[in-house]
């Protein structure tokens, strides 16, 4: 046991420790904080400029086209059932890999993770050409006699397939729940005579409500804002009639979407706000867990289920990858196909940097909300949330715009890239950070007070090497959605600065799949490696090295 | 989509550059590569201007005419670093044509940026409202956001001395010139099918009695939405239903993408599909012994014909070197380059189309303004109607 994990025994038999309400807010973090805030809400603005626009009458008629209207319901169909959907899938899946004797835990725990570094856009044109009309499955039951199979296009594919690639959302975060929260509650339950199974409802559920609610914003609001699935599986959302308004010219249109899709979003944010909020002290605890719930029968069914979710989410697009890989002969001469390595190169470099900035961004801000509860924190941790639910095209020619009217100088460069990256995925690290904010006892920090700190050195020297492991695990998040962007990065990247997505596109676009075989490898194998560490910093990985060997 | 799609591009890629025989329908000589018509031209750089660097080759590369009009050497020198945002995925082939002009010009530095088209679009005029763009030329896969650009009043005037050999239609108003064309096509199963069967009105293919059963289409697929679009704008929305209708009567086959539409006719799977030519000539190229030939319709949706152009933008210092530029696409050797490898219209007289198809002036496309295609929206709402989608 080294020095960090008795702090954190220390703090855990301590109880967590939340500073008193009302206790008043240190005054350079909080500006810090609310200048943070504006900056990443900051190209909302343009929304709102391009929509006043529109006029309030011409607004009126036009969301209340029946077209309009259809997107919404389906917009919020989709969300539901896709948010619905992945905490079914990711509860029990994290429970199974948590807390029971499942065999090959910790190979279970990674594979089951793994969906989350898979492009959507990747995932959904894998399974069309897998499931699609004419696709591998239709090829192979034709001589079978199958004349035609369900469609895979439409609400039915769009929800399989987003459900499959971010479910690892609610996984991920359940598991940090779980692993957090005192087993000794369950054990005392057990032997008040409560059933493994009331136990779980009355004691864990409870417990972990706040870790799922975490999950399910970011599953909910990823939905919202996802292009490539919806587009792919011709599935009318907000994301794909904004692009359609964009292609069309009618950015007045595409704007006034852009701001119906932002009061959705801040109705599921609020909604999290209510069902996560409330006991979101409980979110943290100690992994104090004796036993095991033992599968017994169930053994065989619940490997089962893991294959089955492993194998439709990873072996679909990995197969479909390895097949265009081999499929492709001995190789187009254009030159202005050419694959160079510096493409995988650059898309590291700036998924780093903004890995980077959007973890500095993210500590004020999960510090405060954390440490210091109140409407107007919570309000800046809120706002860190409305980029992430923008689409990316929004956000890309909203910075478009700022970018060539006031920072001339930035526009096109990395730095703005950067910008967009953290506005976009900010709150993956806000939230990671949050939490790891409240499993730090702050009588702690009160001791290193007493004992003559500053504020400063406190949090330097007591409250940073605590929430370390959280904020590398957002760090790692940021970087693997960042490697995944596309929209935003293919308007704001300098001129002539290609990545892995953007070599992608190219090359699809021009139908060449074969050549984005290899790019879409990497990009999934370098993501994969940020899981990993993703994975270690959470304890996940860790911890059940030393439970395995208990 | 991708995977059939994928492994028979790249199979044709290959054979392309293998494939000695000639294209059945076209007078076919089995040469390798044949250079006396084409010529080397006699610029300085020795090879660098021989046009068969531009050339493709493969099949329906092969026995080209003489061609005429501006060559290269004609023209005055690129030179300077040239900002082009390029939109549209063909980007690949582009740039290809992009680094053998460097090759020429030493001096010539072009900066691309590509992106979707209408993004691009947007972006430029953004940009505009926001202060200047630093693009010089938009050059763009699709008419439409030439136009929007256009209308936006970001574009100068290209001088007739560029836009003259290219027909009217292509440079309506000279503030941007069509480069390369696509034209919409009823590919065709010659075992099946003569040209006589298919009718020369789309409107009729609903009661035709050769095609019943024995037709393929991709609704899911760009190009044939923008049909759809076009048909909606010129017949109006109530038609366009009862059409799609006819043709669900008339059991259509469903396809992926057009491409794939095309091989099923070679391979005999349907009689006749809906394509963009160069499609069906991607699978003449890739199988020049397949069954397979193509049509056009007459002054009607199916035979919408669009462009990738380019334009210069108003705000660009580089005026000189970009109207050049645009006049270089221009050239014998780009259009040459546009129709033996990517198999495009090419837009002068004097470089006729690949495959023995009708020059570009002999196709009777309908009169429309292509930039309304983009308006997609009441398209896919009305294909989701009629359940085609």
């Amino acid at each position: 046991m080294n020095v960090f994990d008795r702090i954190e025994e220390f703090a855990r038999r301590r109880g967590i420790g939340v500073a008193e309400k009302g206790e008043s807010l240190p005054v350079g973090v909080t500006l810090l904080t609310a200048g943070i805030a504006i900056a990443v809400v900051s190209p909302i603005l343009w929304i709102l400029l391009r929509a006043a626009d529109v006029g309030v009458d011409s607004s009126i008629a036009l969301l209340a086209r029946p077209s309009m209207v259809e997107i919404l319901t389906n917009s919020v169909a989709l969300v539901t059932t896709v948010t619905v959907a992945c905490v079914l899938l990711g509860v029990p899946l994290a429970v199974l890999t948590v807390e029971t004797d499942l065999p090959f835990r910790r190979f279970w725990t990674v594979i089951l993770a793994l969906p989350l570094v898979v492009p959507s856009y990747i995932g959904a044109f894998a399974f069309v050409s897998a499931f699609g009309p004419r696709g591998v499955l239709a090829d192979a039951l034709a001589p079978l006699g199958v004349e035609s199979i369900p469609q895979i296009y439409g609400f039915t594919g769009t929800a399989l397939v987003l459900t499959l690639y971010v479910y690892p959302y609610v996984f991920l975060t359940t598991r940090a729940s779980l692993l957090s929260f005192d087993g000794t509650l369950v054990e005392a339950a057990r032997t008040l005579n409560h059933s493994r199974r009331e136990a779980f409802r009355a004691i864990t559920l409870p417990q972990i409500t706040p870790g799922i609610a975490a999950g399910a914003l970011l599953v909910a609001l990823y939905t919202l804002s996802d292009f490539g699935t919806p587009a792919i599986m011709h599935f009318g959302v907000f994301t794909q009639a904004i692009y359609v308004e964009f292609s069309t010219f009618g950015r007045d249109t595409a704007a006034l979407l852009s701001l119906e899709l932002l009061a959705v979003t801040a109705v599921i944010v609020a909604l999290e706000s209510r069902i996560g909020g409330r006991g979101r002290e409980s979110y943290a605890g100690g992994g104090n867990r004796t036993t095991r719930t033992s599968l017994g029968a169930w053994k065989i069914p619940a490997l089962l289920f893991c294959t089955a979710i492993a194998a439709l989410s990873l072996a679909v697009p990995l197969g479909v990858l390895f097949m265009w890989l081999t499929r492709s002969g001995p190789g187009f001469a254009g030159g202005g196909f050419a694959f160079e390595w510096t493409y995988g190169w650059n898309s590291a470099y700036v998924s780093a940097l903004a890995a980077a900035v959007a973890t500095l961004a993210a500590i004020p801000v999960g510090y405060l909300a954390a440490r210091y509860r109140s409407t107007l924190t919570s309000l800046f941790d809120r706002a860190t949330y409305v980029g992430y639910a923008t689409p990316g095209i929004v956000l890309g020619i909203s910075l478009v715009y700022f970018g060539s009217s006031y920072a001339p100088t930035l526009y096109q460069t990395v730095p703005l890239l950067v910008f967009a990256y953290v506005v976009r995925f900010l709150p993956q690290a806000v939230g990671t950070t949050r939490s790891s904010v409240l499993q730090v006892d702050a009588k702690l920090v009160e001791a290193a007070r007493t004992l003559g700190r500053t504020p400063a050195s406190a949090f330097r020297n007591v409250t940073l090497p605590l929430i370390a492991p959280g904020v590398v695990a957002g760090a790692a998040l940021v970087f693997l959605t960042t490697m995944k962007e596309l929209p935003a990065t293919l308007l704001l990247r300098p001129t002539g600065f290609e990545t892995l997505v953007t070599y992608i596109w190219r090359v699809q676009d021009a139908g060449y799949y074969g050549q984005a075989a290899v790019p879409a490898l990497v990009l999934v194998a370098v993501s994969a490696l940020s899981m990993l560490v993703l994975l270690k910093q959470d304890g996940s990985l860790v911890s059940q090295e030393g439970e395995n060997d208990a | 989509m991708a995977n059939r799609d994928a492994s028979t591009r790249r199979r044709f890629l290959a054979l392309s550059a293998a494939a000695a025989t000639g294209l059945a329908g076209c007078a076919g000589g089995g040469q390798e590569t044949q250079t006396t018509t084409t010529g080397t031209t006699t610029g300085g750089s020795g090879g660098d201007f021989d046009l068969d660097t531009f050339q493709g080759s493969g099949s329906l590369a092969e026995n080209r005419p003489e061609l005429s009009g501006t060559r290269i050497e004609d023209l005055p020198d690129l030179s300077g670093t040239l900002n082009i945002y390029l939109g549209g995925g063909e980007g690949g082939l582009y740039r290809n044509l992009l680094n053998r002009l460097r090759k020429i010009y030493p001096d010539f530095d072009p900066k691309v940026r590509s992106a979707p088209t209408a993004q691009l679009a947007n972006t430029l005029v953004e940009e505009a409202k926001g202060g200047s763009t630093p693009a010089d030329l938009f050059w763009a896969v699709d008419a439409g956001s030439l136009g929007y650009v256009a209308d936006q009043g970001l574009t100068a005037k290209l001088p007739s001395r560029v836009t003259d050999p290219v027909p009217e239609n292509f440079h309506p108003d000279d503030q941007w010139v069509g480069v390369a064309g696509r034209a919409r096509a009823i590919p065709y199963n010659t075992n099946k099918l003569s040209a006589e069967d298919i009718p020369n009105k789309v409107a009729q293919f609903t009661e035709s009695d050769a095609l019943a059963g024995s037709m393929g289409w991709a609704p899911t697929y760009g190009a044939f939405q923008a049909f759809v679009t076009a048909m909606r704008i010129l017949r109006g929305e109530q038609e366009t239903k009862n059409w799609l209708r006819g043709m669900v009567n008339q059991k259509v086959t469903e396809y992926p993408d057009e491409f794939l539409t095309s091989n099923a006719v070679a391979d005999g799977e349907i009689s006749a599909g809906f394509a963009n030519h160069y499609y069906v000539l991607r699978v003449i190229s890739s199988r020049p012994d397949a069954p397979i030939s193509l049509t056009f319709t007459n002054n009607d949706a199916a035979s919408l014909v669009n462009v990738s152009g380019a334009q210069v933008l108003k705000s660009s210092n580089k005026q000189e070197l970009a109207t050049n530029f645009v006049a270089h696409l221009l050239t014998v050797e780009a259009q040459e380059f546009f129709a033996t490898r990517a198999f495009s219209y090419p837009m002068i007289p004097g470089v006729p189309p690949v495959g023995g198809l009708p020059p570009i002036d002999e196709l009777n496309p309908p009169e429309i303004d292509l930039r309304k295609l983009s308006n997609l929206e009441p398209t896919l709402r009305l294909m989701r109607e009629v359940g085609v989608l």
